[in-house]
């Protein structure tokens, strides 16, 4: 069988290209950094690809609303050339800028099939600044999302200025009710944060960390898996290391890398 | 006709911005506001159709689902308001990429004069809001009116329907640029035209200049060209080469150094060659992973089979002291194109910082420009944009309070790269130029911003330094250059690479002129931001954001498709020769013809005269300080005082992971909000090679000795790599020597001697400390003139001088990380070990400052002594046999072993007695003395035997253990117990300072 081929979208500001690439290679794929003006002149096509990558990073400067215009620029010249990716059975993973980028574009959250709407937003932080720090992640099992099947729990860093997901009443219960809630933001146990400051870093309603479409192919997170990409880079890794050495075992304990959400991806294509 | 768009959050959303104001106003200034809103204000100057301008406004500028907008003033309710803009000239990057998308939306590119300004509009609500308080959080908290302009409104007169007015911040310049002679009859004359001009020439620098002009020779050859007296762009590119900032004549220069207590006078004959030239040369020979230092940007070390890294810092002082959020943005953004710009270029792969402000809480007499907490605000969200807009990860960092800094502040900026051993087979950190290169120009355009920066920062603040030098980087077009730089590097199409940063074109073409021998400039070719600059303002601009390339006439086509594919700007504005001439034209006619020589031949060199007094002949003594009682009381207070407490505010806020390298973070512990001893990243992906960073300085040693000062930031920062699994066979160093004027004048610089006498006691202890540690100094920089003159209450002005300091940064690679150690306790019953032999040492030391005493007995380093010791340790951390490392650092034992108890979440119970020591009696002693190369490691008691193996014969001795209980316990000298302190209420003390702060 082929392998499963990977676009991680460059240029412009963003900055994740480099590792996210690495993480569909660790996952089993062949990555591409592919800049935004080589898509839109045509030099490569989209569809030569069975999953995009909208990374982190600040495209634009992010001066006027955090992924604002890159989905401005990206829906003038490759809307149409999107959604006849998802239409064809593509998967699409935006991180962090990337998640910004797709709900402005309308391709998250997707819902009745219409992947032009902005229906969410994700606005500045409560707590007024940029915040670097790991959190722990509720996976909602019920979720049809491809990338986090078998997983309900995750740690992962955020790094983010602008990650507090915000809708109307009416769409957030829309978006429960339908299980396009992928990820929330919880205590170190896994119960919900409700809210509270660090756990929910941003303020976001219900703790919201990463949505779907209803398909489950469109997947949007504020926090980085793919900065996760071996056990040493987690927080814990010095401790864990030397509880496992006084054990005489393995190093365990320490949660599911980030990259398992690409292996998903990859699984899931194959 | 202009459009104004104004844009707000819907009114039931919290506006976080609005809120800091609001917190902030009351925190500083004790205003009370009942909110504050924020509206973001776009002014587009170009003629749009009301069809053009709504799909504008739909497309990109309101987010339907949490914003409005208007092209009317919005009806936001306030009290008061306050209109901010930029002044015109300041880079406005929203505006920039405002422009960008106005122009994809509407499918075609600004005419000539379009232009988006941004701008906000502050709406304050609050019964008990006076215009004096309104006036204070506009100058004080919202603007700087360096590069902003306001407004106030108040409701009672503002007009719904007109608003803010108009105001389009548009430079226009009319002026027709034009070369001006200079006149060099006599030397009176060039002195005169150089304070004139602000070109800060050294009147020493006159008679070679004016030599050279008068030479019969050189003015036929001029003659030939169509010159006689030097031009204006000539003698701006001297002044800019010949500024201390470029040049380093400071360091070049020739000390007489006299120890009058010692009776003893040696001639220093330059410092640079003496001190840190020539070790690094040496050590060069001895250690193969050291490939360049001392010529190119940045130095280069081997990091794997693959890959090596690129290392160098630098400090932006002057311009951060004047706006310190431009300025330290600047400065972050400014560092990372060196190692762009080493070799064929690299990547960058890591960021640090190190602030040296006033007391945050400073409340005195003094009036500096910008208060230190004002100062400090900015300068940390400068770096912060600047790191994390670039992409580039800041794991580390340092912050020092001390109202010497009130004169100048230090902001000081590290970046590491990487990049490939070979690039298209050739070795990728040598680059050369051949006759008929092309000189390109990359990245931003050439506008008057920064113009005579160098020279600025080549003295002492005073009121007539302009303000015109201060700029606001953008690490958005910088980071697009990184990224087409990098894919034309790999593709062979970089021949030379070279940043523009002080002294601008005049720099990077003047300095890479040499390795081809020569080259013609056209200057009307470098794009501009507006018309009307000034010949000379073109050559010396320091814009930002611009890279000088070399490139092939062949590989022309293809360097420019790739520059046009990654959005980025290049123009050929001339080639290399090798006609030994710098030759500039101008729509044909030559404005400069110098030889490339006469900047490396014939300029005198500075003289200093250095005295030198011995501290106990300078009257300083040990304090008379009867034993405290209450140590627990004692080192809860130590915990809290600035320089020792948490600032996990400016940590968080700096994007540590991104590229997914990171392996030991700024913060460690259970809950992630203790400090590391180092930063470790592990930045080829590919590999398990890690990179320790880390960085020291302790600056109040340099009111006993500035040698003293110099030995122990060295060991500290080698101590720092060492405690996280770094090895002494490969340490790489980067002095940064940030010092007042040392040039003697009986009434503006009376101890001027005294203060160079510290520089060369300082490069003497670098010298002694590289040598004996083995450390190559891979790249460092000097900045001068850390003085400043602050007004007092009766209109008279106090020079403050910053003290002597030396930043010193150390890299190590780690082979394998899994040896990585952190420094938090990690199990209970672990053994705890002292490595290191604490001395009455407490001469400069937190401890006695917290009594406001110097003291006399300033910590020492013995390197035949912590040698040894280092080397066993480094042993018993590659064995596995270390389960916390963490180095003694300012504020001594009492405080680091609190702070691993913290980090672990674990007590710990020890006895005094046990520490190994010399000349020591005293509990506050042990406790607290800051004497160098010293560590406290825990071990498995199961390993305890094996750990205490390699260290026989040092000094090495457990003096207690760790404990569930979460208490420290430790035990006197007498047997009596000294402290008995909670861990929660230590950590609420150390975090108590600056904990509220986010």
């Amino acid at each position: 069988m082929s392998r499963v081929r990977a676009l991680v979208l460059t240029g412009y500001g963003l900055n994740c290209d480099h590792e996210t690439a690495d993480a569909f290679r660790r996952a089993g794929a062949d990555a591409d950094r592919v800049h935004i003006n080589a898509l839109i002149d045509g030099a490569v096509s989209i569809h030569d690809y069975q999953v995009m990558t909208f990374i982190g990073g600040f495209s634009w400067a992010d001066d006027h609303g955090a992924g604002v215009i890159q989905a401005v620029r990206m829906g003038i010249h490759l809307g149409d050339a999107l959604i006849q990716f998802i239409q064809n059975g593509g998967l699409v993973i935006g991180i962090c800028n990337g998640f910004q980028t797709l709900v402005n574009l309308g391709l998250l959250p997707g819902l009745e099939n219409d992947y032009r709407r902005r229906s969410v937003a994700l606005i500045g932080n409560d707590c007024g600044n940029f915040r670097d720090d790991w959190v722990t992640l509720e996976v909602n099992p019920d979720s049809p999302c491809v990338f986090t099947r078998g997983l309900d729990r995750l740690e992962l860093p955020v790094r983010h200025g602008e990650g507090k997901f915000y809708t109307d009443p009416e769409t957030l219960n829309r978006l429960v009710e339908n299980h396009q809630v992928v990820l929330r933001y919880a205590l170190a146990d896994g119960t919900p944060a409700r809210g509270k400051f660090p756990e929910n870093p941003n303020g976001s309603l219900e703790d919201i960390a990463g949505i779907c479409d209803p398909t489950g192919r469109v997947f949007g997170l504020m926090p980085h898996p793919e900065a996760y990409n071996l056990p040493a880079n987690h927080p814990q890794w010095s401790y864990r290391k030397e509880i496992a050495r006084r054990e005489n075992r393995p190093l365990s304990g320490l949660p599911e890398l980030g990259i398992r959400l690409f292996q998903n991806a990859v699984d899931f294509l194959k | 006709m202009p459009h104004r768009l104004e844009i707000a959050l819907k009114p039931d959303l919290r506006d976080p911005e609005g809120e800091a104001v609001r917190k902030k106003a009351f925190d500083y200034f004790g205003i009370r506001m009942d909110g504050v809103r924020v509206i973001q204000v776009l002014t587009f100057d170009a003629d749009f159709s009301k069809a053009q301008l709504d799909r504008i406004r739909d497309a990109v500028f309101t987010n339907p689902v949490t914003q409005v907008s208007s092209y009317d003033p919005l009806p936001v309710d306030f009290d008061w308001a306050i209109w901010v803009g930029y002044r015109p000239g300041v880079r406005d990057n929203p505006g920039a990429t405002a422009a960008e998308a106005v122009e994809d939306v509407l499918g075609k590119p600004f005419s000539e004069g379009q232009a988006v300004y941004t701008s906000k509009r502050y709406c304050l609500s609050g019964a008990d809001l006076t215009r004096a308080g309104v006036e204070r959080i506009a100058a004080e908290l919202l603007a700087n009116d360096i590069i902003q302009q306001w407004k106030i409104f108040e409701k009672k007169t503002w007009d719904p329907g007109t608003g803010i007015g108009w105001i389009l911040p548009k430079v226009i310049l009319d002026h027709a640029p034009a070369v001006t002679a200079i006149p060099i009859e006599s030397a009176d004359d060039l002195e005169r035209i150089s304070r004139e001009r602000n070109l800060a020439l050294n009147p020493a620098d006159i008679p070679t200049i004016r030599a050279y002009f008068l030479d019969e020779r050189v003015r036929a050859r001029r003659a030939a060209v169509g010159l006689s007296d030097p031009t204006d762009v000539e003698i701006e590119y001297i002044s800019q080469a010949r500024s201390d900032h470029c040049n380093h004549n400071t360091f070049r220069g020739l000390f007489r150094y006299r120890d009058r207590s010692a009776g003893r006078e040696e001639v220093v004959d330059n410092l640079f060659k003496t001190f840190i030239e020539s070790p690094t040369l040496a050590l060069m020979e001895k250690k193969p992973w050291v490939k360049s230092v001392l010529w190119d940007n940045a130095g280069v070390g081997q990091l794997n089979a693959d890959y090596h890294y690129v290392i160098t810092g630098e400090t932006h002082n002057s311009p951060s002291n004047m706006e310190a959020y431009g300025g330290a943005l600047t400065g972050i953004v400014g560092i990372y194109r060196d190692p762009m710009g080493t070799g064929k270029g690299s990547r960058l792969i890591m960021g640090s910082y190190g602030f040296c402000v006033g007391h945050r809480d400073y409340d005195g007499e003094l009036k500096p420009r910008l208060h230190p907490r004002r100062l400090l605000d900015g300068v940390i969200e400068g770096v912060r944009d600047g790191g994390n807009k670039s992409g580039i990860p800041t794991p580390f960092g340092q912050v020092f309070f001390h109202p010497g800094y009130m004169g100048k502040c230090l902001v000081f900026v590290t970046a590491l790269g990487i990049m490939p051993r070979r690039v298209q087979g050739a070795p990728a950190e040598k680059k050369t130029i051949a006759p008929g290169d092309l000189v390109l120009m990359c990245g931003g355009r050439v506008g008057k911003d920064g113009i005579h920066g160098v020279t600025a920062s080549s003295e002492s603040f005073s009121e007539h330094t302009p303000a015109g030098h201060v700029q606001i980087g953008d690490p958005y077009t910088q980071k697009k250059m990184h990224d087409f730089l990098l894919e034309a590097r790999d593709e062979g199409l970089i021949q030379f690479i070279t940043d523009n940063g002080g002294g601008g074109l005049s720099s990077s073409v003047g300095e890479s002129a040499r390795f081809s021998g020569g080259c013609e400039i056209q200057l009307e070719k470098v794009p501009l931001k507006y018309a009307g600059l000034d010949q000379w303002e073109i050559w010396v601009s320091e814009s930002q954001e611009r890279m000088t390339v070399a490139v092939r006439p062949g590989d022309l086509d293809r360097f420019m498709a790739l520059s046009k594919k990654h959005a980025v700007e290049s123009t050929v504005i001339g080639r290399y020769t090798d006609s030994g001439k710098l030759h500039i034209t101008y729509d044909g006619k030559t404005c400069a013809f110098v030889d490339l020589d006469l900047l490396t031949a014939g300029f005198p060199q500075w003289e200093f005269d250095a005295e030198w007094i011995a501290p106990q002949d300078r009257g300083l003594f040990e304090p008379v300080l009867k034993e405290p009682e209450d140590l627990s009381a004692l080192l809860t207070d130590m915990l809290a005082r600035p320089n020792i407490a948490s600032k996990e505010w400016i940590a968080r806020q700096y994007d540590h992971e991104v590229q997914g390298t990171s392996i030991l973070k700024p913060l460690a512990g259970r809950h992630r909000d203790v400090p590391s001893d180092a930063a470790v990243i592990r930045p080829d992906l590919e590999s398990s090679t890690g990179l320790a960073f880390a960085q020291a300085m302790l600056p109040t040693y340099s009111q006993i000795d500035a040698h003293a000062m110099t030995e122990c930031a060295i060991d500290e920062a080698v101590r720092r790599v060492l405690a996280v699994g770094g090895g002494l066979d490969h340490v790489g160093g980067v002095d940064n020597f940030c010092w007042p004027n040392i040039q003697f004048d009986s009434v503006a610089n009376p101890d001027g001697k005294f203060k160079a006498a510290q520089l060369v006691r300082s490069c003497m202890a670098l010298k002694k400390m590289c040598d004996a540690y083995g450390i190559p100094l891979l790249s460092g920089k000097d900045s001068m003139y850390v003085d400043g003159h602050l007004p007092g209450s009766y209109g008279e002005t106090h020079k403050v001088s910053a003290l002597p300091t030396l930043q010193f940064s150390t890299v190590s690679v780690i082979d394998v990380i899994d040896k990585c150690v952190t420094l938090d306790f990690k199990v209970h019953g672990d053994r705890l070990y002292v490595l290191g032999i604490t001395r009455n040492e407490l001469g400069g030391s937190e401890y006695y400052e917290r009594f406001g005493y110097t003291g006399l007995f300033v910590p020492r380093v013995r390197p035949e002594e912590t040698l040894p010791l280092y080397g066993a340790l480094e042993k018993a951390i590659s064995s596995g046999l270390a389960a916390s490392v963490h180095g003694i650092y300012r504020g001594g034992l009492g405080v680091h072993l609190a702070l691993s108890a913290m980090a672990g979440e674990l007590g710990l119970e020890i006895d005094l007695a046990r520490v190994p020591a010399e000349g020591v009696a005293r509990d506050d002693t042990l406790l607290f003395s800051e004497s160098a190369g010293r560590f406290i490691v825990t071990v498995d008691p199961e390993k305890r035997k094996a750990f205490e193996a390699f260290f026989s014969g040092l000094p090495c001795a457990c003096i207690g253990k760790v404990t569930a209980e979460p208490t420290m316990r430790i035990t006197g000298t007498d047997g009596r117990c000294r402290i008995a302190a909670g861990l929660d209420a230590l950590k609420a003390a150390w975090k108590r300072p600056f904990g509220g702060l986010i």
